[in-house]
């Protein structure tokens, strides 16, 4: 069975259901409580159990339903003249999304804080918003459209960075994002200015065309884009805002915000730089090489002084969008196949480090590298899995992220690009020397505490699955290798 | 190929018994070594029945197997062996059999230490019968990595006091304990495998044949200039594993830290993979290269031989000595390698043969002496040989070969590399060679003196010291007579290795 063709916007409509849904569950669920009984510390764990792990769930299975709907999604189809298209970028994408949301969910279905717990159905109702902005983003095929997305993701993070509104650092995070986003839309809303000015067309169809005529404005304008999205993917030199913003917002969220939006901001720019772009594009590798090195180079070096694990993720996810841009540098259909690979490696390795160091900063309440010593002997699976995630993440073979590093590497070296490939490989140590010092922590320092860590049963559950797509990409990558390919694949035709 | 898959065997094994000793030998420190024993004999059992089966009248490789993993990108797990490939693998066998024996004394954590252990020697295995150059690398990682580990976790920290103009800043940096070294050495090599990556891919996608069997590339001639910067990349990325200078620094620290066992796979059997690495990939594959740099990498070898000879003179630490001495031994091999002839490369893969065995010895006669002693200050020791005179002569036996006195394997494989120096283009690299083996004859007795013949030390510690027991006798027995044995028949290795390397070297360009 698939959806007829007059219903592309499946999707989306399921989402805003589920968004009004869950709202809707939170004010009702508010409504039977007594305000001032839940400010109580002893009631905050019956709230819990009551509206707040209720709109969670709801979410949760809400997201993994609509998550089984993309498959049943035809594929190819377009409305509103071809400024939305369902093709199999913008699927893929969808899933990511989703399958990323239902993972930091299941996450957080167990947080303690009280403001998670009273307040659960606004932070939930936010997610969806925010995977309902991507979820268009990803099927957007027309400037405007492209940035009201952008805008319906984005406004949803920032609130969500600042959720834990007293805390002095979550305010401040939350800001930083905010003033850092809204500039960035800003100069995204400036560079499609300048490209509707001189092509008289809000169509992305109509770029390859300006561009070919050598309008210079054309250029200024998709310059400018690629600084606008380079903010939101956390590109060099615009990542200021992530090391804080990810230090200061709670875990569970820190990982689908690490992941996401960023494969988000990848589809706007594979949109807007490759699809149908033809040869016209060739002239920009170097810029884009260049850019990914630099990329690289920063968050890798940024990350070894780093003491904190989040802000240490922080850096190495930087380090990590470089190496995605050496796939769209490559300007193949393989690299952007591998690019792909990438996003969906990083998100199972990144996510799962994230939910594992929830774990350990509940139980140690601290997110210093520190507080992993001997974690080995304590929690001797926690730290296996740690280790997995760290080991995917730099790039070991047997786990999905070395394969994301070689085959981004493969399309480069396609494209003759070997300088930015040695950079590449070299950094990849680099990074393993920050990777290592956390598993010399795990593995080689003796433990302060003998007690072992205590991994709440939902966590576990999401660390599992997280465990699951990296070791099951990384011994046979080969389905989504030709899933990937064959995505790719339709971009260029 | 028909009947059994021994190479897989022989790989394999090793895995399996570390899996049995993770999951099934929970708290229970003798099943775990007898578990890691059977599965290292399966090995040496395998690797013995490839020694003997394997025809020395046909050249080429042997006993292939072949099982396509990932067909659309030419993936192919395919493992063969020719001369060079047997030799190393026995040379693993004898050492891994020989270091379950040596470790039997490890108390912390000892399933985890085995379990890691033979995981490595898989992957030591794999790089050896591989012929996949893809399947090859992933091995290569597998036998570096669990480095980390063992030496961070099981490893000793030694007295080392940096001296000189740059010591403040080796001081700051934790030299000589065992993080330090681990993180060394494990950054060091996979800095070499960042390049030996790259290189492979440049080879894949510019042959252009969707396969990544090395039968397939060494069918294609490769452009000059991708040759030359590639075979730069293999010699730098596998060198570092062989230790040529100056990316040597690292393995001295790392082999003085490492846990006895360690020490011995890592110097007897690792760092070969390195010098394989270079003659399979780099001579084999690009040969017009392997003719154009053959300057440099006799030059540095020539740097290694001296400069590591000097280095192990300067030492106090016995651990150290024996380390820089690998530094020195590893310039002989790479220095046969460069010869391109074909005395010069059957001596560097014997020498790489015996220098496996001899520092395996070494490494297991130190991890002895510190256990018994305490001590691994060479100055403070003496006169141990009235109290532990088979450890005394064992040592002095695994000396002699080291400085290359005939009827010990360091003997023939010194001479066949000193012989092809001689009569490769650059004649004058047998001058070096001949000056290491003399620097190692005034280091290796000086230190054998000090600690075992020598007047007995006053120091109240060393009076009373036992000699070898039990399974320790087994270890030094096995590789005492293999180190002899090889010296008083060296057609027991050179029958094989000539099968490789003459078609090796016949189609270097000049030939």
């Amino acid at each position: 069975m698939t959806l007829n063709s007059g219903m592309p916007l499946a999707i989306e409509l399921a989402l805003f259901a589920l968004a009004v849904a869950v709202l809707l569950k939170g004010i009702i669920g508010r409504a039977g409580q007594d305000p001032r009984a839940t400010e109580s510390a002893e009631s905050v764990g019956r709230a819990q159990r009551g509206s707040g792990s209720g709109t969670g769930w709801m979410t949760l299975f809400g997201l993994l339903a609509v998550f089984v709907l993309t498959f049943f999604a035809e594929e190819g189809t377009s409305i509103l003249r071809g400024s939305f298209v369902q093709d199999g970028l913008a699927l893929f994408a969808k899933r990511l999304f989703l399958a990323s949301a239902a993972i930091s969910v299941l996450g957080s279905l167990t947080m303690r804080q009280y403001a998670f717990s009273r307040r659960s159905a606004e932070y939930h109702f936010a997610i969806v918003v925010s995977v309902l902005g991507m979820s268009i983003l990803a099927s957007a095929r027309e400037l405007v459209l492209l940035f009201l997305a952008f805008e319906l993701m984005s406004i949803p993070l920032f609130l969500m960075t600042g959720f834990l509104k007293r805390e002095a650092v979550a305010s401040e995070a939350a800001l930083k994002f905010f003033l850092v986003g809204t500039a960035s839309s800003a100069v995204i809303v400036y560079g499609m200015s300048f490209i509707y000015g001189a092509t008289g067309s809000t169509a992305l169809e109509a770029i390859p065309a300006g561009l070919a005529d050598g309008n210079p404005l054309v250029q200024l304008g998709m310059v400018l884009l690629l600084a606008g999205l380079g903010f939101k993917i956390a590109a060099f030199p615009f990542h200021m805002w992530a090391p804080d913003t990810y230090e200061a917002a709670s875990t569970p969220f820190v990982a689908w915000l690490s992941v996401a939006p960023k494969a988000a901001g990848f589809v706007a720019l594979i949109r807007l730089y490759v699809q149908g772009m033809g040869d016209s594009m060739l002239a920009w590798i170097p810029a884009l090489a260049a850019l990914a090195g630099i990329t690289i180079i920063t968050g890798n070096l940024m990350a070894i002084p780093q003491r904190n694990i989040k802000r240490l993720l922080a850096y190495s996810g930087i380090a990590h969008i470089g190496y995605m841009l050496i796939g769209l540098a490559a300007f193949s259909s393989s690299g952007i196949a591998m690019l792909l690979f990438y996003l969906v490696a990083y998100m199972f390795g990144n996510m799962g480090a994230f939910l594992v160091i929830e774990t350990v900063s509940r139980s140690e309440q601290s997110d210093g590298i520190d507080a992993y010593k001997g974690l080995a002997q304590r929690s001797p699976l926690l730290a296996l899995s740690m280790l997995v995630f760290l080991l995917s993440l730099g790039g070991i073979p047997f786990v999905a992220g070395f394969w994301a590093k070689l085959f981004v590497f493969w399309a480069a070296i396609e494209r003759g690009l070997y300088g930015l490939v040695f950079l590449g490989a070299v950094l990849t140590v680099v990074a393993l020397y920050y990777y290592l010092v956390v598993a010399q922590r795990m593995y080689i320092d003796a433990p302060e505490r003998q007690e072992p860590v205590r991994i709440p049963g939902l966590l576990a559950t999401a660390i599992a699955i997280c465990m699951l797509g990296v070791v099951g990409m990384g011994v046979y990558p080969a389905p989504w290798v030709e899933m990937a390919q064959r995505v790719a694949a339709t971009l260029f035709v | 190929m028909t009947g059994l898959p021994v190479l897989s065997i022989m790989t394999w094994a090793p895995f399996v018994a570390a899996l049995v000793v993770m999951f099934c030998a929970r708290n229970n420190p003798l099943l775990v070594r007898i578990v890691s024993l059977i599965g290292a004999t399966i090995s040496l059992v395998a690797s013995l029945w490839i020694y003997f089966e394997y025809d020395r009248t046909a050249a080429g490789f042997q006993f292939q197997e072949e099982f396509a993993l990932v067909p659309s990108l030419g993936i192919t797990y395919l493992l063969a062996v020719d001369g060079i490939s047997v030799l190393m693998s026995l040379l693993t066998s004898i050492i891994i059999f020989a270091g379950v024996f040596a470790s039997w004394t490890v108390k912390n954590r000892s399933q985890e230490f085995y379990a890691l252990l033979l995981l490595l020697v898989t992957g030591v295995y794999g790089v050896f019968v591989s012929l996949d150059l893809f399947i090859f690398f992933l091995f290569y990682e597998i036998a570096v990595l669990p480095m980390y580990l063992l030496i961070g976790i099981w490893g000793s920290t030694g007295e080392v006091r940096p001296q000189g103009i740059f010591g403040w800043a080796f001081g700051r940096t934790g030299v000589g304990t065992k993080e330090y070294a681990a993180m060394k050495l494990t950054l060091y090599l996979l800095f070499g495998s960042a390049f030996i990556l790259v290189g492979i891919l440049a080879l894949y996608v510019t042959g252009g044949s969707r396969s990544f069997s090395f039968l397939t590339f060494q069918q294609m001639t490769f452009d000059p200039t991708l040759q030359t910067w590639v075979f730069l990349a293999f010699y730098v990325g596998f060198g570092i594993l062989a230790a040529i200078w100056p990316f040597h620094t690292w393995s001295p620290d790392g082999h003085a830290s490492a846990p006895t066992a360690v020490s011995m796979l890592h110097a007897g059997v690792l760092m070969k993979l390195g010098a394989y690495g270079v003659v399979r990939l780099g001579i084999g594959l690009l040969p017009d290269a392997a003719v154009e740099w053959a300057w440099l990498v006799g030059l540095i070898a020539c740097i290694n031989i001296v400069y590591g000879a000097l280095s192990a003179m300067a030492q106090t630490d016995l651990k150290y000595v024996i380390a820089y001495s690998s530094v020195s031994h590893m310039g002989v091999v790479m220095l046969g390698a460069a010869t391109l002839t074909v005395n010069g490369l059957n001596g560097s893969v014997f020498q790489m043969f015996a220098h496996g065995i001899m520092t395996g010895l070494f490494f297991a006669l130190v991890g002895l002496v510190y256990e018994k002693a305490h001590s691994r200050e060479i100055f403070k020791m003496g006169g141990f040989a009235t109290m532990m005179p088979g450890i005394a002569t064992a040592f002095t036996i695994g000396g002699l070969s080291s400085l290359g006195l005939p009827a010990t394997a360091g003997f023939v494989a010194e001479f066949l590399t000193f012989l092809g120096a001689w009569g490769s283009n650059y004649s004058w690299w047998l001058f070096p060679g001949v000056i290491g083996a003399f620097l190692t004859s005034i280091y290796v007795l000086r230190v054998t003196k000090q600690i075992f013949w020598g007047p007995k030390s006053e120091d109240p510690h060393f009076q009373h010291l036992p000699d070898a027991i039990g399974t320790e006798w087994a270890a030094l027995g096995i590789l005492v007579f293999v180190l002899v044995l090889f010296g008083v028949a060296p057609g027991l290795a050179v029958g094989p290795i000539d099968t490789a390397t003459v078609p090796l070297l016949s189609r270097l360009p000049g030939q």
